[in-house]
């Protein structure tokens, strides 16, 4: 398929249509109408546990496209199986995608994708990052940002700051496996869609991380999924790059961030973080868009 | 045809090398790893062409992508032990739940903690519930064997659930016996190209393990009653095994029971022991016969039941323990013989955990001791290597 040149080059059709029982103005499930677009019908998803696992509800389903869901920790190496699978078959036309949220991707699963990824499985991942484990009612996980309210890192007397560990950094994770990597953003759909194309041209593992904007968990009005998906690109929240061969590209640049108050706002899980809370937020998205820059088009893991 | 002496993990290879599966995921652990390293050094010298030999980061990967491989309609073998199989505890379920017909070999060892190597049967009695038809293998020669067969059952469309084949680790997986490597024909022949029931491919979609809201007892039900299926067509498969190699085994392996008055009840390669210790005891005139269980799952309580009808006194014998109960096969047997007319007196003995050897002055004592319970009137429960007060 050909680069995508503006919005109007997204085809039209669906693979995952109406019916579903997600959330109204669930970010993943739009991420994964969107990557099937590109995609196509050849294509078989494997699921881990999570919100999306709800996508098919017996005898229903909204995908017109192949789906396993295995377990929670084991997407990857599923994935690998039906990888094998259908090399065995002498079927070679078909897409493996993964579509897991973060915690099993960055948490339980990691072994799993560590080990799928240092073998080059020719498989699509793509982490659906809402932060936090949704399906169970937003609970910390380690993609989870500094300063956010969860179910397990609630606001209190004892710690007003809410979650104080500092995100893992994922893609510098899955950059030294030397494998094509990238975050990708809803607002930013053209540019999401070309680096899952590019990742359905390669001949091995490639790992897209969608920053999975969640009304419910994230507690803002559904309306607003694409306005925040935006804002966490132009604060520094959610950086769109890529990581190709150990070299890193900044896919947009700003001269000047946004503050990420700005973005903060929108949003109840970070309503009652206290000043020095952004503070220190701020600072870590500061220290990160340094970082991206200095190493822009250089060796970067 | 030819004659070999080998290894039980060998003979477990060479059951994976003759079906040719297209697929085998695999991690290392003892008393395993000599199987795995056969088939690696098998595929670089050019004996698998038509398998995918693949290293995974964990049993419980192993497991996951044999789903993922299985899901899409292609034949898969592995094999595990002990720590790896309880890793995988959480897939097994997934696997059958999911009707893959998966064969995989586990090579039994005690469980941690503490840190034991040598066999005992715990690991695969854990997995007893999990939905997998269940063999558990006497010697090297069984192993091969049921690796054949277990193809045969799993993939049959009246039963559709993964097969696991038991053996004792060391005891058997380490220990050279001569075994007859049947013919890639004569395999073909029992074992025809793997035809899948359920496939994905790129022109019907298909999902595999959505969430289910009351249909999930209409699910278990029908695997229940699957695995119920196994048990006639074991006898089925049987038929054909034996018209192509020439050996039969029987659903349970019956040995001096027509006329025994004492019964003991064995599994694995200790069965082997107890034989020969009964054909001592026997020219001492001591009634006494012994029933092998070769299929744990599902459970073949008519046959066993059929088996003891003349009976007077069970020594169950387990190689396992569920502490705060007692020994596992014991309770099963019980279940069974309740609803006989002649029901027995069955004793429990726990012996052989973590490997302790099971000798034929081990299996007398016990037959002597069955003999007094009889006696008395009184059965027991009692650990045969252990002072337990």
């Amino acid at each position: 398929m050909q680069p995508i040149k503006n919005i109007k080059d997204i085809p039209e059709f669906d693979l995952l249509t109406g019916g579903s029982s997600v959330c109204a103005g669930c970010g993943p499930s739009m991420g994964l109408k969107l990557a099937l677009k590109v995609l196509g019908p050849k294509t078989i998803i494997i699921n881990s546990a999570g919100c999306m696992t709800l996508l098919p509800l017996f005898p229903n389903t909204p995908l017109k496209v192949s789906w396993i869901h295995n377990a929670i920790e084991n997407a990857a190496t599923t994935a690998a199986g039906a990888r094998h699978g259908l090399d065995a078959l002498g079927i070679k036309d078909m897409n493996v995608v993964v579509y897991a949220g973060d915690g099993a991707t960055y948490d339980i699963g990691f072994a799993s994708l560590s080990a799928t990824a240092i073998k080059n499985e020719r498989v699509i991942y793509i982490c659906y990052n809402n932060q936090a484990y949704g399906n169970t009612g937003f609970q910390c996980t380690t993609a989870t940002p500094y300063g956010s309210d969860t179910k397990t890192t609630p606001r209190g007397k004892e710690n007003p700051i809410g979650n104080t560990t500092i995100h893992k950094d994922m893609l510098k994770l899955m950059g030294v496996h030397r494998v094509y990597c990238a975050t990708a953003s809803l607002a930013y759909p053209v540019d999401f869609l070309n680096k899952i194309n590019k990742a359905k041209e390669r001949d091995g593992f490639s790992y897209i991380e969608l920053l999975g904007t969640c009304a419910t968990g994230w507690n803002f009005d559904p309306r607003y999924t694409i306005k925040i998906s935006r804002l966490a690109v132009r604060c520094g929240m959610w950086p769109l790059y890529e990581i190709d061969d150990r070299k890193l590209s900044l896919n947009k640049e700003f001269k000047e961030l946004k503050p990420v108050d700005e973005y903060l706002q929108l949003q109840g899980r970070y309503k009652q973080l206290p000043p020095d809370g952004v503070i220190k937020l701020q600072s870590l998205v500061n220290e990160h868009w340094a970082e991206l820059n200095e190493f822009n088009e250089k060796r970067y893991v | 045809m030819k004659h070999l002496l080998i290894t039980g993990n060998e003979a477990a290879a060479w059951g994976a090398r003759l079906i040719k599966p297209h697929f085998i995921p695999t991690f290392p652990i003892t008393p395993q790893t000599e199987c795995i390293e056969t088939l690696a050094r098998w595929k670089v010298e050019g004996d698998l062409p038509d398998t995918d030999f693949e290293r995974m980061e964990s049993e419980h990967s192993v497991m996951s992508a044999a789903i993922g491989a299985a899901a899409v309609g292609v034949r898969v073998f592995t094999a595990t032990s002990s720590q790896g199989l309880m890793l995988m505890h959480e897939v097994l379920y997934i696997a059958s739940g999911m009707r893959l017909p998966i064969v995989m070999v586990n090579i039994s060892r005690g469980l941690s903690a503490p840190v034991t190597l040598w066999s005992d049967h715990n690991d695969f009695l854990d997995q007893r519930d999990s939905g997998w038809i269940m063999f558990h293998a006497e010697n090297n020669q069984e192993v091969l064997d049921m690796v054949l067969q277990g193809y045969r059952i799993a993939e049959d469309p009246r039963v559709l659930l993964p097969v696991m084949v038991n053996m004792d680790g060391y005891v058997l997986s380490f220990t050279d016996e001569p075994v007859i490597i049947p013919s890639y024909e004569d395999v073909k022949q029992f074992l025809p190209a793997y035809d899948p029931q359920h496939t994905i491919t790129s022109d019907r979609p298909v999902t595999v393990g959505p969430p289910v809201m009351d249909e999930y007892t209409d699910y278990k039900a029908q695997m229940h009653l699957a695995s119920r299926n196994a048990l006639t067509v074991l006898d089925e498969v049987q038929n054909d095994f034996e018209k192509i190699f020439g050996r039969r085994y029987h659903t349970v392996d019956e040995f001096m029971l027509d006329d025994a008055e004492l019964v003991l009840i064995t599994q694995g390669s200790m069965s082997t022991t107890a034989k020969a210790a009964i054909l001592e005891m026997r020219e001492e005139g001591i009634k006494v016969g012994l029933l092998r269980l070769r299929v744990i799952r599902p459970w073949p309580g008519e046959i066993i039941c059929k088996a003891l009808q003349n009976v007077k006194a069970i020594a169950v014998i387990d190689r396992n323990i569920a502490p705060g109960k007692g020994g596992i096969m014991l309770p099963e047997i019980v279940e069974s013989l309740y609803h006989s007319i002649n029901r027995p007196l069955v004793s429990g003995f726990i012996v052989g955990l973590g490997g302790k050897p099971q000798t034929e002055a081990k299996i007398k004592e016990i037959t002597h001791k069955l003999a007094n319970d009889l006696a008395s009137g009184r059965p027991r429960i009692e650990w045969n290597d252990v002072e337990v007060s």
